[in-house]
């Protein structure tokens, strides 16, 4: 009888521990990918879709130099995520810091997708809870969903196509949480208008998209280009 | 015609009430200017609070484009109680100081004088528009720089390109000399009823007071006034800074404004050429 249960208990334990390096070998070969990269310049196109903002779309450039140096030229006023689009890679770059979950498969985008759930040790970062959906078999993530310490749930959709090598998208969507927008009348000198409260829902989701193309990679980018102005 | 014109821009030009209007908006748009240039980013970070919590709001949104703007807003609901100070006078002026009968045996048509007077209100309205735009664009976009406007309303943003920003402002205040000359029509159509200058620049102001509180209430009645009120169509130069513009909208609440001013020029001139003149 206890032969039987000790059997049971190792191999409860064995599949664990089998769970536990597995999605960390595949975040570690989506980080492989990615540390290719030393720094890269883009060509940036944004389009942006929040709840109480209109604006057209906008094009810039885009420079990013390993570990976190982000930046986007562009003229004019932009509205961006808090962290920058490689927030995700940066967080599960440091596989100690975490710990990594299978919790199933699912498709997306036509593409089989595992889903790793990392919960970092550190309760007091800025990450609290990352979901990530891995194409194991290109060894890419196509979709990421941060729950952050400021922000709430930010999800990340990732469509790759010529720099896919190196782990780098044509198309990332960020869709995030806002509040909705309201100021008294007075401070926008907006008297006469109507208030329109059907509109605007108390809490919505933002969408910016942002579009890269004509990547050059490695071209050992200087630190004043990440300079604010 | 003319000199009949140059004679009414200078009954303007000598009144001392005139350079009212200048003096109120070159006092208000420079403390407006110095207030946004000392405590803008407050102001702004106030608007933008909520949308900060969610994104990196990125760009110099503090500019000289937005700065015109919020001028714009506050003080084009003001400047047609300017107007009515000027164009209130014009007839009822002179039938009060007894110059009018002399002006009438001049050989011009009452219809010719009052044309005159209209024009001549006209121009002092186009000048009141062209210092207002000069201290409220020129001097925001030599202090604060251009950049994208942030068209702010109490329940969203519209951020316009800054490039696309100019054509707007030059509309805008072509509707704003539209709505200006509405007032001036209004004016000079009560002036033309009195023989003393007070009661059609008082009403004038009141009707024009009366007419903004209705508009701003959100009350359900009101609600099916606001659309017969001048007042209402006055403030669609602030449409023009939509995205996408709304031109039906637009047309449509300019042509009202000329309706406007060509029945109040109607009445006014139909009575003037009918009034009988004792003073």
């Amino acid at each position: 009888m206890i032969r039987c249960i000790l059997i049971v208990m190792c191999t409860l334990c064995l599949h664990t521990l089998s769970g536990q390096a597995s999605p960390k070998r595949l975040i570690q070969e989506v980080n492989r990918k990615f540390a290719a990269v030393k720094d890269y310049s883009a060509v940036l196109n944004m389009r942006f879709d929040i709840p109480s903002v209109r604006m057209e779309p906008v094009q810039g450039k885009v420079f990013y130099k390993q570990p976190d140096k982000f930046r986007i030229r562009a003229e004019g006023i932009l509205f961006m995520p808090r962290q920058n689009p490689y927030f995700t890679l940066q967080s599960i770059r440091d596989t100690n810091a975490y710990t990594a979950i299978f919790a199933g498969e699912e498709v997306i985008a036509g593409a089989r997708a595992a889903v790793v759930n990392v919960i970092p040790y550190d309760a007091g970062g800025e990450l609290i809870l990352a979901r990530l959906w891995i194409d194991a078999s290109k060894k890419l993530i196509l979709k990421s969903q941060l729950t952050t310490k400021s922000n709430g749930t930010i999800g990340v959709e990732y469509v790759y196509g010529t720099a896919q090598n190196f782990a780098l998208p044509d198309k990332m969507i960020f869709s995030i949480d806002v509040a909705r927008f309201k100021i008294p009348k007075a401070v926008a000198v907006d008297i006469n208008s109507k208030t329109n409260v059907q509109k605007s829902p108390p809490k919505g989701t933002g969408t910016i998209e942002l579009f890269f193309s004509a990547y050059k990679l490695n071209q050992q980018l200087s630190d004043e280009v990440f300079r604010a102005e | 015609m003319l000199k009949l014109l140059h004679a009414e821009l200078l009954k303007i030009v000598v009144k001392p009430r005139s350079y009212i209007g200048f003096a109120a908006i070159t006092v208000i748009v420079l403390l407006i200017e110095f207030a946004l240039w000392l405590d803008g980013q407050s102001y702004l970070q106030f608007i933008l609070q909520t949308l900060e919590q969610s994104f990196d709001v990125q760009g110099n949104i503090l500019n000289g484009n937005l700065v015109a703007f919020i001028i714009l807003q506050t003080l084009i609901v003001q400047m047609p109680l300017l107007v009515a100070l000027i164009s209130g006078d014009l007839v009822s002026g002179e039938a009060a100081m007894g110059t009018i009968r002399l002006l009438l045996t001049k050989p011009f048509t009452r219809g010719e004088i009052l044309w005159a007077k209209f024009f001549a209100a006209s121009i002092y309205v186009f000048l009141l528009i062209l210092w207002l735009g000069l201290l409220a664009l020129g001097i925001g976009l030599l202090v604060f720089g251009p950049g994208d406007l942030t068209v702010l309303k109490s329940d969203e943003l519209i951020i316009v390109r800054a490039g696309d920003t100019l054509w707007r402002f030059f509309a805008a205040f072509g509707i704003a000399f539209l709505s200006l000359s509405v007032v001036s029509a209004f004016s000079l159509m009560l002036s033309c009823f009195t023989d003393n200058s007070i009661g059609p620049i008082i009403t004038a102001m009141a009707v024009i007071i009366l007419f903004t509180i209705i508009g701003t209430l959100e009350v359900p009645l009101f609600d099916l006034i606001k659309p017969f009120l001048f007042t209402t169509h006055m403030i669609v130069w602030r449409n023009v800074f939509e995205h996408p513009l709304d031109w039906p909208l637009i047309r449509n609440s300019s042509a009202i404004l000329l309706l406007h001013i060509a029945v109040f020029l109607s009445v006014a001139f139909y009575y003037f050429k009918r009034k009988d003149i004792y003073n």
